[in-house]
């Protein structure tokens, strides 16, 4: 997966790149809108991630000029204008989504998968979990065919984290995921300890959770092979 | 009272009083005056018949009597001239009666004592009071009359021209004061009067509301782009504090620490997000244009919350009517505004409490939400700051500062909303929502 990283803010543009190595993206990065021009002209590429705030050029500019050379790039847009007509602008111009900053680089990476998920139509969407399976475009887990009934939070929490998977992750990333813009920092993460032990509760009648790891002090895990 | 009513009532009563006293005034006035004409009268009637004596002779007079009288033909006036005895007076004016050809009649009476070839005579004219009096009365009527058509006419002319005169000050207050919202939006082009002082009564309105407005602005720009400003940089942290996390070298209290930096960042993202979104809805940048039920908006937030409801093992009684839409919202901003309340709601509950959520639409088609809780309430002198922004409330302990309800409130003040605050501690909360009349419609 080739990815265009469109930032002027080159500490940031580092860490996506960081990040998205790990997971075996391959990043190329530009801080100007004249960069970013030349580098799709010469390359194409999987994904653009688009900040607004370039400073030769509007990034809606860029976006539709983008769109020109690499129309079956996805794009999404990175911003923190988080103006409304922003995002409704620029979801009109084409692009795949849009992330206002701050974001967590896990919900980035999560966005560019569902959108990957999305555009190759693959039906594959079921992956396995120890003895389950999980359907995620059904929203559904699965015992030996049976369906589990998990809350929506408990299976978006679930999913999150199984996209994520072997890493750790914090109550607040995943309650950054679960209730987005209406997070409340401390108070709601420890309503992610509520969910994560009924989603234990649900599960363990069928089989072993051990793949649910609790990293102690910071938050959870899932962990597979 | 207004100024206007003030003046009109003043410029009336003291009119009136006016007239009273002239009523009052009126009699005395031409009694006085037709006495003095007549005193007048007499004296000069009194000249010529001397003038006459002086030139003619007494016997002019006397014609051969001892004495001279003569009357008029219904008596009002008579003369009479006869050798004064010597007990008779001095000259004087007086009124006394006398009898003339059997009627005895009330004169005004000139007495004179007069030498004439060395005998003394007495003069006596007079007329009748009644003949004084004749036009007394329809003198004070037509008098009265005009003084009344006079002061009808000088009340109207002045009551027109206080108020033409007070129309710029009443259109001051209208337009510059009255249904003026803080922080004075609309520019309200200046009163056009000639009163100076009016002038200057609007010329310094107007320089305030800018002033205040201006600071206002800067103030709301300031909150825009600091919060703004500060994205960038926290987005940054994040992400190297993400990137950190994955360090499969690192120990387990270097990741605990780490994990503490990565809260700590939190908390400032969601203020400034808070202040942002403050700043945002301050700045207008959201329509007003949806029509929402409110009754599926708050099942929605509820939906979004039931979790938590659940853990808490909270007892929720919804009852708001299907039947009513609300015009001219911002279907975000009120989803919002609930999800701060009801969540709030929650947060300060009792395990195993409850919270009612109920409407009612007044007579005035003002349309009230109350959300009540059983919760742990608020002491009284925390309900007032409860929505001014960085305000610490005791039932906040230790949880750093919450901008939740100083988001309600811009969310209330952007809409025609009000919203206030019952509370009880130890007992629970009741948060009342009026939408003003024409936001809510029943269908």
């Amino acid at each position: 997966m080739k990815v265009l990283i469109v930032e002027d803010e080159r500490s940031m543009a580092l860490e996506m790149e960081a990040f998205l190595k790990k997971s075996y993206y391959n990043c190329d990065l530009s801080f100007t809108a004249r960069q970013a021009k030349q580098m799709m002209e010469e390359h194409s590429y999987n994904f653009i991630l688009l900040d607004l705030g370039l400073p030769d050029q509007d990034g809606l500019e860029v976006l539709k000029a983008a769109k020109k050379n690499c129309p079956d790039a996805s794009y999404i847009i990175l911003t923190a204008r988080g103006d409304l007509e922003d995002r409704i602008k620029g979801l009109d111009l084409g692009a795949d989504d849009y992330l206002p900053k701050p974001f967590s680089l896990l919900e980035l990476q999560s966005r560019m998968m569902a959108i990957s998920r999305r555009k190759s139509g693959l039906n594959d969407s079921v992956v396995p979990l120890g003895d389950f399976m999980i359907d995620s475009v059904k929203r559904m887990i699965l015992f030996e065919g049976r369906e589990i009934e998990l809350s929506r939070r408990e299976f978006d929490l679930l999913s999150y984290m199984l996209m994520h998977k072997n890493r750790p992750l914090t109550r607040v990333q995943l309650s950054d995921h679960v209730w987005g813009n209406f997070s409340d920092g401390d108070y709601d993460s420890n309503y992610i300890d509520v969910h994560i032990k009924n989603i234990r509760k649900k599960l363990i009648p069928y089989g072993s959770v051990d793949w649910l790891q609790t990293i102690r002090g910071i938050g959870y895990k899932i962990k597979i092979g | 009272m207004k100024l206007l009513s003030k003046l009109t009532l003043y410029i009336t009563i003291s009119k009136i009083l006016v007239v009273l006293l002239f009523i009052w005034l009126l009699p005395r006035l031409v009694n006085d005056v037709a006495s003095q004409h007549t005193n007048y009268y007499l004296t000069e009637q009194k000249k010529k018949v001397l003038a006459n004596i002086e030139k003619n002779g007494i016997d002019y007079y006397f014609d051969g009597d001892s004495s001279y009288g003569s009357y008029t033909m219904l008596k009002e006036e008579y003369i009479s001239l006869e050798p004064a005895g010597p007990l008779s007076p001095a000259d004087t004016i007086q009124t006394s009666l006398r009898i003339v050809e059997d009627d005895t009649l009330t004169y005004r009476l000139l007495e004179h004592v007069f030498e004439y070839g060395h005998k003394r005579y007495l003069l006596e004219i007079g007329k009748t009071i009644t003949a004084i009096n004749q036009y007394n009365r329809p003198l004070q009527r037509v008098a009265l009359y005009v003084l009344i058509g006079l002061i009808a006419f000088t009340l109207i002319i002045d009551l027109v021209f206080t108020r033409l005169l007070l129309r710029p000050l009443g259109l001051i207050i209208r337009t510059k004061l009255i249904n003026r919202k803080f922080p004075f939006e609309e520019d309200i082009p200046p009163v056009s009067t000639t009163t100076t002082d009016f002038k200057y009564l609007d010329d310094s309105l107007i320089g305030l509301m800018n002033n205040v407005k201006e600071a206002f602005d800067k103030e709301r720009e300031f909150t825009s782009n600091a919060s703004h400003e500060l994205m960038t940089p926290i987005s940054i942290l994040q992400n190297k504090i993400e990137n950190l996390m994955l360090d499969h070298e690192m120990d387990e209290s270097a990741q605990e620490k780490i994990m503490g930096m990565m809260n700590t960042l939190n908390r400032l993202k969601k203020i400034v997000r808070s202040l942002l979104m403050i700043s945002r809805i301050e700045n207008d940048q959201y329509s007003r244009a949806d029509k929402v039920s409110p009754q599926v908006l708050i099942e929605e937030v509820i939906k979004e919350l039931e979790d938590r409801i659940e853990a808490r093992g909270i007892k929720l009684t919804l009852s708001v009517s299907r039947h009513i839409v609300l015009q001219n919202v911002n279907r975000d901003l009120l989803f919002q505004l609930f999800y701060n309340l009801i969540n709030n709601a929650i947060r300060y509950n009792k395990e195993g409490g409850a919270i009612g959520i109920s409407d009612h639409l007044n007579q005035d088609k003002s349309y009230i939400i109350n959300i009540t809780d059983t919760g742990i309430g608020m002491k009284e002198n925390d309900l007032e700051s409860i929505f001014d922004r960085f305000k610490k409330t005791s039932r906040m302990e230790g949880e750093g500062y919450g901008l939740g309800l100083s988001i309600v409130k811009s969310i209330v003040q952007y809409h025609s909303i009000r919203i206030a605050v019952k509370s009880e501690y130890g007992k629970g909360s009741e948060f009342s929502i009026t939408f003003l009349p024409g936001v809510a419609n029943a269908f």
